[in-house]
């Protein structure tokens, strides 16, 4: 006898599937729970056009509940809309209960996965789920209470609910204690995803307290709210045939031809009629979508796609623009230069997409210079604004960075692998449907159209801070024709004149000669440090001129690299001559 | 303390300190008058090299490097004249050194002083760059200039081979190579300072590319049941072992062979070099190189005769790639290959690009695994059926 066959609820799934969603290890675990809470508190504040204030405090509480896991605590406080009491069990306690769920719009969160796994994961280390206070501009007072994941419902249990004093208007705070492990640094480290999620978000006034490091602030640097362009509907050529039907069955009462017409975008009456040219019978056109079996779907959707149609609008996506994201990158240290570039949105295998990057050399590394050449570049990975911080190797992001050649901009790098050096690099894909690898959303999808589109990206920017290094490189030449001549002039003149046995007045001519001839090399050296110095400045003043292009680069040239202090020296003689 | 006598390889005409001294008091002068100075060598590249058949070895064209002062050359003209000052002196006392004593000499004397600390070399390479520079630049023998290659290759057995070793003291040595069992006899780095001689028959020699392999043919009897002088190379040949092959081909008048792998870098880099000299030392090559060896093997007929095992060039290993780049060029460039007569040789160069295969000199051992002597009657038989090029 055949074995009883059940359906098991989107909660149990994911509660026996959590690995999926960024629970497969306790550091993981801790980040992912973290980045969660982080993601939804801006989200909440953009939506309501409200600058975010969010605190942040990740703590060592006792040993776990099991082998070599400790309990922390993350909270995670914000200033948002706050939430009502029957959407906070929604929230944090259903699966698959969201705002944004296939809306077409560039949020951070998209599906309502996220939140309802890390309350399953407290649920399943530390027997208790997520504690939330929320208040809404309404609420005279906060609600404050635990939510649990009914797991066998996917619904939301709120327990031990009271009503309490909270000095803010309005907000959310969290505080999830689980099972795990924390990692600071690193490409899956607290840090590296709380300054990354600052870079992306020009906006934020962030404050993180993480074990007992010393509370850290970083301040906003723009009082502009990132407007999140209104959702658009799909593409025809996005889908595929199952999403078709499934689309389809959302607007089951109306006509095929109205259903074309207003479930998509880009269809027009003329393009209803080029898809009857390619095949879409015309009696479908008036039938309602309830008559249509699946065959006719498919004869419907193989029509359509056989049509070539116009690319998808652009305005959908949203761009954190180079002043902001300039600005921004310089709250993470000193930093010597950068370069950044934003691309004019374009269409990726039929989306639309906005690539950024940003670029920069900090100062203040504490290794030495040579050793710090040796090291790969710290890249920074963002999606919607939501750093990447796995499964680096088949990123679309990291395939483009390797594919680059960087050593035409001046920095180092072994063939097919990402450039050495003290550099940060941020690059950004901002799209209404980006494409993932995994429900966890670690890694995006490489897609040939969309690798060569970061590439594109990248090389503008190595292009412009390619204009810092030459004119280092130049002040680094002219440094040591300066020094080759202060160490081996002397030697030259006494090893000649020993051979010969020449007298001191020959000597003192020769000496007088040989730094005329030296003379002349060193000035062409000035000549050519003072023409990259000139092109460097020609570029930002040019900048500085063409700020609103939107395909223009906004770079800075801070300060001098630890490494050209001494060659301050020959710029000092250079300004003197 | 006297001047230690030195015994020379050629008749010179030229005074070398006095040519030396000159130079750097033209250099001297130079800078009095505010002018650049320029040291000009002889191109020692294969893009500057001849080769005639008839005079057997790679020849020297008319390109030259100049290395006039600026701020970049400084470096090198420094250590040029800081080197020919330590080299001056050894003419002067008659010391002798060889390339890596003179490496360490000069680290010493950088080392103990800060004023020299800026000539300081990384790698010996650098020092010997240097040293080779002044020789081309006075186009003088390194052993001219009481420079001498380090010892490698050139190990020597034979029943039939009397060396007279004549020394600088005045004093001679004579070495019987027969009494030497299966030691080798080791040339060292002056090959010219002896005189070999006949003793009994002796019908021709024979130089292998791997010393282990000429080891083993010697062991397994090969100078006992055959007149003959085996010489291992032991890989490129060194200045030492090309000139002792070309004193036992001038003083013994006996055919030489050589034998080693089946592949481009054995072709080009030890077969070419022992017979033909080499293109960083064009102008020593008529010295150091012995023109009559003749390519025995390992030959594509060979592969084919004896069913040997050979192996395809591993696309993944780089050297083994650049060994067959280096053949297409060697085919395009060097003027060895380039030459009619060399045609057969040119062939087999064109036969491993083609086939992209590869054959180890020990190969033939395992024809026969039960018969020690399969690689010594290989070649006897490769002799005597003069399948050879």
């Amino acid at each position: 006898m055949g074995s009883k066959i059940t359906t098991s609820s989107t909660a149990e799934y994911f509660a026996k599937n959590l690995q999926q969603v960024g629970f497969s290890s306790p550091t993981k675990a801790v980040l992912t729970t973290l980045k969660e809470s982080v993601d939804n508190a801006l989200d909440a504040c953009e939506e309501h056009s409200l600058l975010p204030e969010i605190k942040v405090s990740v703590q060592k509480v006792s040993k776990g509940s099991t082998k070599n896991v400790d309990l922390i605590e993350i909270m995670v406080e914000d200033n948002g809309p706050g939430l009502e009491l029957e959407d906070i069990t929604r929230v944090f306690g259903e699966y698959l209960a969201s705002s944004k769920f296939g809306k077409g719009r560039c949020s951070r969160g998209q599906q309502g996965i996220g939140i309802s796994a890390a309350t399953t994961w407290a649920q399943l280390t530390y027997a208790a789920g997520v504690q939330v206070i929320s208040k809404t501009k309404r609420m005279k007072k906060a609600v404050k209470a635990q939510v649990d994941v009914d797991i066998k419902k996917n619904k939301g249990v709120l327990k031990n609910k009271t009503t309490i004093d909270w000095n803010k208007p309005h907000g959310i705070k969290i505080v999830f204690r689980i099972d795990g492990r924390i990692q600071l640094n690193g490409d899956g480290g607290l840090i590296t995803y709380l300054e990354g999620t600052s870079i992306v978000n020009p906006h934020l006034n962030l404050e993180y307290k993480l074990l007992d490091n010393e509370l850290k602030k970083i301040e906003r640097v723009t009082q502009e709210i990132p407007k999140v362009p209104p959702a658009t509907l799909p593409h025809p050529h996005t889908m595929k045939l199952g999403e078709f039907i499934a689309h389809a069955h959302l607007y089951g009462g109306m006509s095929l031809k109205a259903f074309l017409k207003k479930g998509f975008s880009r269809v027009s009456d003329l393009v209803v009629k080029s898809f009857v040219q390619n095949g879409l019978s015309k009696s479908f056109l008036e039938k309602r979508l309830s008559s249509l079996n699946d065959k006719n779907h498919k004869d419907i959707f193989r029509a359509i796609q056989s049509t070539k149609m116009s690319n998808p609008s652009t305005q959908s996506v949203l761009t954190i623009g180079e002043e902001r994201l300039s600005k921004s990158i310089q709250r993470l240290g000193n930093v010597d230069f950068f370069s950044v570039i934003t691309r004019k949105p374009t269409i990726c295998d039929h989306k639309p997409v906005v690539v950024e990057v940003a670029v920069a050399r900090f100062s203040d590394s504490k290794k030495p210079q040579e050793e710090s050449e040796t090291i790969t570049i710290q890249l920074l990975r963002f999606a919607n604004r939501v750093p990447l911080q796995f499964d680096k190797s088949s990123c679309a992001i990291t395939k483009s960075v390797e594919s680059v050649n960087w050593k035409a901009y001046g920095l180092s790098q072994s063939k097919n692998s990402l450039p050495t050096g003290p550099y940060v690099l941020a690059v950004s894909v901002t799209s209404p449907f980006i494409k993932f690898k995994n429900a966890s959303k670690e890694t995006i999808d490489a897609s040939e159209e969309l690798v060569d589109e970061i590439r594109r990206t990248l090389m503008q920017a190595g292009q412009k801070l390619s204009r810092h290094i030459r004119r280092e490189q130049k002040a680094q030449e002219l440094e040591r024709k300066m020094q080759y001549i202060e160490s081996f002039v002397p030697i030259l003149i006494k090893k000649l004149a020993d051979i010969t046995s020449a007298s001191s007045t020959r000597v003192k001519k020769a000496e007088k000669g040989i730094n005329k001839i030296l003379g002349r090399d060193t000035k062409m050296a000035k000549e050519a440090l003072k023409e990259a110095q000139g092109k460097l400045d020609h570029l930002k003043s040019k900048e500085n001129g063409d700020k609103n292009l939107s395909d223009s680069t906004l770079v800075k040239n801070l300060k001098r690299s630890p490494q050209s202090k001494k060659k301050n020296v020959a710029v000092k003689q250079r300004k003197s001559s | 303390m006297a001047k230690q006598k030195v015994i020379r390889i050629r008749k010179l005409d030229k005074d070398i300190p006095k040519i030396s001294r000159g130079l750097c008091d033209q250099m001297l002068k130079d800078l009095e008058q505010a002018r650049r100075p320029v040291l000009s060598a002889v191109k020692c590249s294969l893009d500057n090299s001849s080769y005639d058949a008839k005079r057997g070895y790679l020849m020297p064209l008319a390109k030259r490097i100049q290395s006039e002062l600026n701020v970049s050359s400084i470096q090198k003209l420094s250590r040029t004249v800081f080197i020919l000052e330590i080299l001056l002196n050894n003419l002067k006392t008659g010391a002798v050194n060889t390339k890596r004593e003179l490496y360490y000499i000069s680290k010493g004397l950088i080392k103990s002083d800060k004023f020299y600390k800026p000539l300081d070399f990384d790698e010996q390479v650098d020092c010997d760059s240097i040293v080779d520079f002044i020789c081309d630049m006075l186009e003088v023998y390194r052993e001219e200039m009481n420079c001498f290659a380090n010892d490698r290759g050139g190990q020597t057995y034979s029943q039939h081979l009397v060396v007279t070793e004549f020394l600088p003291d005045g004093t001679k040595a004579v070495v019987d190579l027969s009494s030497l069992g299966t030691t080798p006899f080791q040339p060292k780095n002056k090959p010219q300072q002896f005189k070999v001689q006949k003793k009994g028959s002796l019908k021709f020699g024979l130089i292998v590319e791997s010393e282990g392999t000429a080891n083993t043919l010697v062991s397994n009897g090969i100078t006992k049941r055959h007149p003959c002088v085996v010489i291992g190379a032991q890989g490129v040949p060194s200045n030492a072992v090309r000139g002792w092959c070309k004193t036992l081909q001038d003083q013994l008048a006996i055919p030489l062979y050589f034998y080693g792998d089946l592949d481009a870098y054995t072709l080009q880099n030890i077969f070419r070099t022992l017979k033909a000299g080499s293109a960083a030392s064009l102008i020593r090559n008529s010295d150091f190189s012995a023109p009559q060896v003749k390519f025995l093997g390992l030959l594509p007929e060979d592969v084919e005769d004896h069913e040997l095992h050979c192996y395809s060039v591993s696309a993944s290993d780089p050297s083994e790639m650049r060994s067959l780049k280096k053949a297409k060029d060697a085919l395009q460039n060097d003027p060895f290959f380039r030459d009619k007569k060399n045609k057969p040789l040119a062939k087999i160069l064109k036969w491993l690009i083609k086939e992209k295969k590869r054959c180890e000199q020990q190969s033939v051992f395992s024809t026969d695994p039960k018969n020690p002597k399969v690689l010594e009657e290989f070649l006897i038989n490769k002799i005597k059926k003069k399948k050879y090029i």
